[in-house]
């Protein structure tokens, strides 16, 4: 590796060298490494929260690289974390797989919904593709509620055979590990894909479709390569899920609303469009729910206990954390951090370096605006 | 009609009315046609553009310059015609195909990507379109947008915002950015507009320069002003069809020009 760049370190290997690597890397690094250790000095229970914290962060980075970065905004992730873990769990279950093979078929299975999806996002604009991917899962609930004889509805399949072999009782930090090694894996994957030369091209399209194809790249080509890339590490996440205690193939753990919003509510609060944000924030969503399921307050007016509106109070918080951090916690910590590095070293800091420019959740706002404006009519500009 | 250019054996580039052939020039445009809903914005046009000439590309607000262009670089197909560019139909191409193919164009708009520097706007054009690309690795790519970006007058400001650009700075980030996709034809959108003087002379220069290294053009205006000293040849549309043709002076002097720019912009 040769840099001959002399104010900043050029390429994505440069910003890995373990000594000149920017302050945040060097301290995202050491979390790892804590994180690592962590199951040396925490319970059974608290283990497997964590692993369950890991697989929802790996669910909102899959949410992040497509919806996050090329501004295609998905309502129905739980679709591709669905169709890996039922396919998983049928194989296992029907066919005797071992999870280390009918894992692999999850994720091509949950690959080609990817394409399902993403084909007419080629054609669809945004609010009506998010009709679709709000739609999608729900009447893949509907089929396995229909044909309860193969999917046993509500319930979901259960009984199908651990990772590994594991035990569900005794292995807790095994199953920590699993699920991190998969939270690190992906984070890897994704960090890699969208700091090279797919990154831009992705958030460009969030920018502005018609400069991208401009400059002679096919938004077409990019946003199924989001799709297929995001359902592919969603549908890893969910055939792997359903083989540790942490979940089940059942619409609760895959593919409800709730998880579908909760995905998005944890991508925006630590940072639409960073990968490491939404690691982050799902991740800190996880267990901030547990913290307040912990919690026996019982919420006066509705007379319900607070852990039962977890899903009410994330929603409050993202609303408020809108306003205050637009751009979510990680780019908010950055930007501190940069200022106060800046301040010790004695260089005047930059004032709001990222002043005049919209933030990703913004930007796709007014995109949809501008969308839903164009579909409802108005004006006869009926340009593609 | 026909007109001397300084370019060679022109010879019926628009020959009677419209019967243009694919080999007539490097871009083809035969009997272009764009409506929108009842409105006709470009009625049946048909023009030649030579190999490495500079042409004018003229008509009042609305004559449907815009519109010719984005039928021509496949932002949208045109309702009937034919382009031919490179001898080659490539009617309703799409228009990162068409870029590839070697035609760039640059937004009247300005439409840079306001997210990123200078510096990586013009980077992202030199992105292959390819799934997996590593390129951005090597830094190699930096370097050569770095060049670009001193070619076209940003080398002080790459790393600066598109929102801290003044003007004209955005005009040549937009120029930059097109060139960075090697274009054999550039068709560049209203450059004048909203420039001063000795802006209007600093890119004229720079398109020059463009087209002594090989580069056509084509050159959009609503007016004369700054693109007498710079075309070699220029079109003037009025209502989406060729009012004339000729060079600058032939067609400042047209009477009908003349007539259509009456009581509206000046020439
Ligand atoms: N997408 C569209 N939908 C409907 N009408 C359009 C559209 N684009 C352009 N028009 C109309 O077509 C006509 C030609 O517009 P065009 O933008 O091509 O003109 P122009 O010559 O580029 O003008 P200007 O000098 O103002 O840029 C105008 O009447 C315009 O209102
Ligand atoms: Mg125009």
């Amino acid at each position: 590796m040769s840099d001959n760049d002399s104010t900043q370190t050029t390429g994505v290997l440069g910003r890995l060298n373990p000594i000149t690597m920017p302050l945040r890397y060097k301290l995202g690094l050491v979390g790892l490494v804590l994180l690592g250790a962590l199951p040396m000095f925490i319970d059974s229970t608290m283990a497997l929260t964590f692993a369950g914290a890991y697989f929802f962060g790996v669910y909102a980075m899959s949410w992040d690289v497509v919806s996050g970065y090329t501004g295609q905004i998905s309502f129905g992730h739980g679709l591709f974390f669905g169709v890996g873990g039922y396919t998983s769990a049928l194989l296992n279950l029907g066919h005797g797989f071992d999870p280390l093979l009918s894992i692999p078929v999850g994720v091509v299975m949950a690959a080609l919904a990817g394409i399902i999806i993403g084909v007419p996002a080629l054609r669809l604009k945004g609010p009506y593709l998010s009709l679709v991917t709000l739609v999608a899962p729900l009447i893949l609930v509907q089929i396995f509620i229909y044909r309860s004889d193969i999917f046993n509805g509500e319930q979901g399949l259960s009984g199908v055979d651990p990772l590994f072999g594991l035990n569900t009782f005794g292995d807790e930090a095994m199953f920590y590990y699993v699920a991190f090694g998969l939270f690190v894996f992906v984070l890897a994957v994704l960090w890699i894909v969208t700091r090279t030369d797919a990154g831009p091209v992705f958030t460009a399209i969030r920018e502005d479709e018609d400069a991208v194809e401009a400059v002679g790249l096919s938004p077409a080509k990019f946003k199924i390569m989001a799709f297929v890339l995001s359902a592919a590490i969603g549908g890893l996440a969910g055939a792997m899920i359903v083989h540790t205690p942490n979940g089940n193939a059942s619409p609760t753990t895959l593919l409800s609303i709730t998880v579908n919003v909760e995905v998005i509510i944890a991508a925006i609060l630590g940072g639409m469009g960073t990968i490491v944000g939404a690691a982050i924030g799902g991740v800190a969503l996880i267990l901030l729910r547990d913290q307040l399921s912990a919690v026996d307050l019982v919420v006066p007016l509705f007379d319900t206990p607070i852990s039962d509106m977890d899903f009410l109070v994330f929603t409050l918080i993202t609303f408020v954390l809108l306003f205050a951090l637009p751009g979510g916690i990680i780019r908010w910590a950055t930007g501190i951090g940069g200022w106060l590095t800046q301040r010790v070293r004695g260089e005047d800091p930059e004032i709001a370096a990222d002043g005049g420019t919209k933030t990703p959740p913004e930007q796709v706002y007014e995109n949809y605006t501008e969308e839903l404006r164009e579909i409802l009519g108005g004006d006869d500009d009926d340009e593609h | 009609m026909s007109t001397e250019t300084d370019h060679g054996e022109e010879t019926d580039a628009v020959a009677a009315n419209g019967s243009v052939s694919p080999d007539d020039g490097l871009l083809v445009l035969d009997e272009i046609r764009k409506e929108f809903g009842g409105l006709v914005a470009v009625d049946d046009l048909s023009f030649a553009v030579e190999e490495q000439e500079i042409l004018g590309f003229i008509g009042p607000n609305g004559a449907g310059k815009s519109t010719t262009f984005n039928c021509v670089v496949g932002r949208f197909p045109p309702t009937s015609g034919t382009v031919y560019y490179k001898g080659e139909d490539v009617t309703g191409t799409n228009a990162h195909t068409m870029v590839q193919k070697g035609l760039a164009r640059t937004f009247q708009e300005f439409r840079p990507f306001e997210d990123r520097t200078v510096l990586k706007n013009v980077s992202l054009a030199l992105t292959p379109n390819r799934m997996f690309s590593m390129q951005g690795l090597r830094g190699k790519t930096k370097e050569k947008a770095a060049e670009i970006c001193k070619r076209v007058g940003l080398g002080d400001r790459m790393h600066m915002t598109p929102d801290e650009l003044p003007h004209a700075g955005l005009l040549r980030l937009e120029l930059g950015r097109a060139l960075a996709t090697k274009p054999d034809l550039l068709l560049v959108d209203e450059p004048f507009a909203g420039l001063s003087g000795p802006e209007v002379e600093s890119i004229s220069d720079l398109l020059l320069e463009l087209r002594d290294e090989g580069l056509t053009l084509v050159v959009v205006d609503h007016n004369m002003r700054g693109l007498l000293s710079l075309i070699d040849r220029g079109i003037v549309i009025q209502f989406g069809s060729m009012i004339a043709e000729g060079d600058p002076e032939a067609i400042k002097n047209d009477p009908t020009v003349q007539e259509a720019y009456l009581g509206g912009d000046e020439l």
